[in-house]
């Protein structure tokens, strides 16, 4: 049974292809002006890649902001449905999945089956999202990817508010003035962005383990801060920012299967 | 009746010209989101019961103004009010109108910015912005407001109107429970009598206010009667009823309880048929938190009722909705003073306004919660707040310990007076409902 997952996210689209429960093939683009398309497109490529056509794939299940604009899908699943489904099937202890995208920070909460108890989203802010990290980087002037091992050689951090970008914005600007180091502006950054999130999911319970998806996941600098204020442990998977397509495939294979039994 | 002093204590200069260009742009978005609320509640209920064709009625504002405005030429006083805390058997027993003026228009909140901070309940901001334009029909008509010192906004709006109108201030106990506040309170409703007497020059007695009480206790029992309808499968969708509850705000009480017993006959009628309003496995919501006002702050219900997966509203705790007629004024005499008693007991014990605290907290508000979630079968609470609204906010806390002791899913959303946030709800609503399909697959 071969099913597909759709992610159509803020700033990229992600395309999952399942075959019993694993990855096939994974494909990501930009989404750009027109996210029907990327996602026609995306998909395209990773079917490619695991020389299959449209026609093998049984269901396609899209998630992510703009899933509705997936016209291709026959199905549709929440982000935190998707992430939570994902997430136990790549670790099936985990209990608290924290999704870190470019615009949007989610943290849910799940039982063994993977099935959603509870979700908390930030609130409508992207300091506590990817975003973040990149309007920072420029203000540093440094490359986003360098941000992460860059914030590691700080001894200290400064302190910064990151209740919004633009405040965040000004407060690296005076810290720049006060002639800060930029290691120590950037473990700031990081800690500030780990203080949003970790207070959301301390709304909803650290319950372990806990799982760090979404293309945050991959920066170090992101990573190393919110252990420090989880004080947890915290897995990730090795494509993090491809759980939301994975789940929706899984999803879609459910889906798929529920059908054939009738 | 003190007179009002001609300076302004609040309200900035503001042209006629804007005053009027202003008026005719939000009151023509106001008559389009009336008729498109309305078609897309046909749209999600295609069978929609045949009774309702009159609430839609009034929910257009129209018809009722016309009314009220006729009866103010044979001599008739308004008397509009912000919080439940007004004594509506009162001021019927003085042959008055009683009408609720917030204002639900989310336009309007962006004039009250220019007189308050947006840091303010965008409710209270909108029913400035509503004055200060002249928007709504039954703020303009009041001769005058009660206002009911519940929490700071309320507090301050009051204040702000008294601009315009002559605002009698009502103090809330915060705490229910104890002599001294029954004491204060009963006091406060004697004056509010000999203050309504005054301005509609009619003496309350007791056999009008017998009469009073006893059209509320019908309306109110017309109300649980269609309450109790949605207690099984979904015969009537959620905004449908939300529609009928706040039309009682405006409209004519007899009229109102009439046609929300012919509303339940049919209900009934497609009860014995099984003609359900969506299919019976529909996940079960209740909506707790600030007011939603007709006809614009109406997005959550309908993103609700439109998500997919769909949900149906079967409850509320909302001061906009059930709060406002769920109980009834009980009296054992009908001696002018055990009536009197009875006002003041329905109007503070009933509230489970977050307002009010005690050793225990806002118990009543819990219980309410519980009950709802028990004798509806509730599978999930929407705990909606308004920015601002610090009472409701910080409540939330406590609301979701219960909850989750009971396994019962709650939402927190937070939102303004805008519809540019619609998306991100329908996002979050609908990953709600989805868990609770989830939950009820398994």
């Amino acid at each position: 049974m071969i099913t597909a997952g759709l992610d159509l996210g803020t700033q990229s689209v992600k395309a999952v292809v399942v075959e019993n429960g694993k990855v096939v093939s994974r494909s990501k683009a930009f989404s750009g002006f027109d996210p029907e398309k990327a996602a026609e497109k995306t998909l395209e490529e990773a079917l490619k890649d695991a020389n299959l056509s449209m026609s093998d794939v049984g269901h396609i299940t899209a998630t992510g902001s703009g899933m509705d604009m997936a016209t291709n899908s026959n199905s549709t699943v929440s982000m935190m449905g998707a992430d939570a489904k994902a997430g136990v099937q790549l670790f099936p202890n985990a209990r608290t999945i924290i999704d870190v995208g470019a615009e949007e920070a989610r943290a849910v909460k799940c039982d063994e089956k993977g099935i959603m108890m509870d979700f908390v989203v930030n609130e409508r802010c992207a300091a506590g999202a990817g975003a973040f990290i990149e309007a920072m980087a420029r203000a540093l002037e440094v490359k986003l990817e360098d941000m992460g091992s860059l914030s590691l050689k700080a001894e200290r951090a400064s302190s910064i508010n990151a209740s919004c970008v633009i405040f965040g914005e000004s407060d690296v600007v005076s810290l720049i003035h006060k002639q800060e180091s930029k290691p120590e502006i950037a473990r700031a950054i990081f800690e500030a962005m780990a203080d949003r999130v970790s207070s959301m999911v301390h709304r909803l319970g650290v319950n372990p383990d806990v799982v760090l998806v979404g293309g945050v996941a991959k920066d170090i600098g992101f990573v190393t801060s919110l252990k420090r204020k989880l004080g947890v442990d915290i897995l990730i998977p090795e494509y993090p920012e491809y759980i939301g397509a994975f789940g929706a495939a899984l999803v879609a294979a459910k889906r798929l299967k529920k059908v054939q039994e009738k | 009746m003190k007179k009002q002093s001609k300076e302004k204590k609040y309200m900035p200069e503001i042209s006629q010209k804007e005053v009027q260009e202003l008026r005719k742009t939000i009151t023509t978005t106001s008559q389009q989101i009336i008729a498109e609320n309305i078609r897309k509640m046909k749209k999600t209920d295609p069978n929609r019961p045949e009774a309702m064709k009159y609430f839609d009625e009034i929910a257009d504002f129209t018809k009722r103004e016309k009314e009220i405005r006729a009866a103010k030429q044979e001599g008739k006083k308004v008397i509009g009010y912000m919080c439940l805390f007004a004594p509506i058997e009162l001021i019927l027993a003085a042959d008055a109108i009683p009408v609720r003026v917030n204002s639900g228009w989310y336009d309007a909140s962006k004039l009250g910015d220019r007189v308050v901070p947006v840091e303010v309940c965008p409710m209270v901001r909108s029913t400035i912005g509503a004055k200060m334009i002249a928007l709504s029909p039954y703020l303009e008509l009041s001769d005058t407001l009660i206002s009911a010192l519940t929490c700071d906004g309320m507090t301050k709006l009051g204040e702000v109107l008294s601009d315009f109108k002559p605002v009698w201030a009502m103090t809330i106990p915060r705490v229910k429970d104890t002599a001294q506040s029954m004491r204060l309170w009963s006091e406060e409703i004697k004056v509010i009598r000999g203050q309504i007497e005054e301005l509609t020059g009619n003496k309350i007695r007791g056999k009008q206010l017998k009469s009073a009480i006893e059209l509320t206790q019908k309306a109110t029992k017309a109300f649980r009667r269609l309450q109790e309808l949605r207690k099984g499968p979904p015969v009537i969708m959620g905004r449908d009823a939300m529609l009928v509850n706040q039309t009682y705000m405006w409209d004519d009480i007899e009229r109102w309880t009439e046609k929300t017993e012919a509303l339940c006959d049919e209900l009934e009628e497609r009860i014995s048929q099984k003609n359900w309003a969506c299919p019976p496995d529909t996940p079960r919501v209740m909506l707790t938190g600030t007011p939603m006002i007709w006809p614009d702050n109406w997005k959550v219900p309908t993103l609700v009722e439109e998500a997919n997966p769909q949900g149906i509203l079967v409850a509320d705790e909302l001061c906009s909705g059930e709060r406002l007629l769920y109980d009834p004024v009980g009296v054992d005499e009908w001696s002018m003073s055990d009536m009197l008693n009875a006002i003041a007991e329905r109007y503070l014990m009933a509230s489970t306004c977050p307002c009010f605290t005690s050793e225990d907290g806002n118990e009543d508000r819990i219980n309410w919660l519980l009950n709802k979630i028990k004798e509806w079968n509730i599978q999930g609470v929407i705990y909606y707040v308004i920015r601002g609204c610090m009472l409701y906010a910080m409540e939330y806390t406590r609301v979701k310990k219960v909850m989750d002791s009971k396994g019962v899913p709650v939402y927190y959303l937070d939102t303004e007076y805008t519809r540019e946030d619609v998306g991100q709800m329908k996002t979050r609503i609908e990953a709600f409902l989805e868990m609770l399909s989830a939950r009820i697959d398994l």
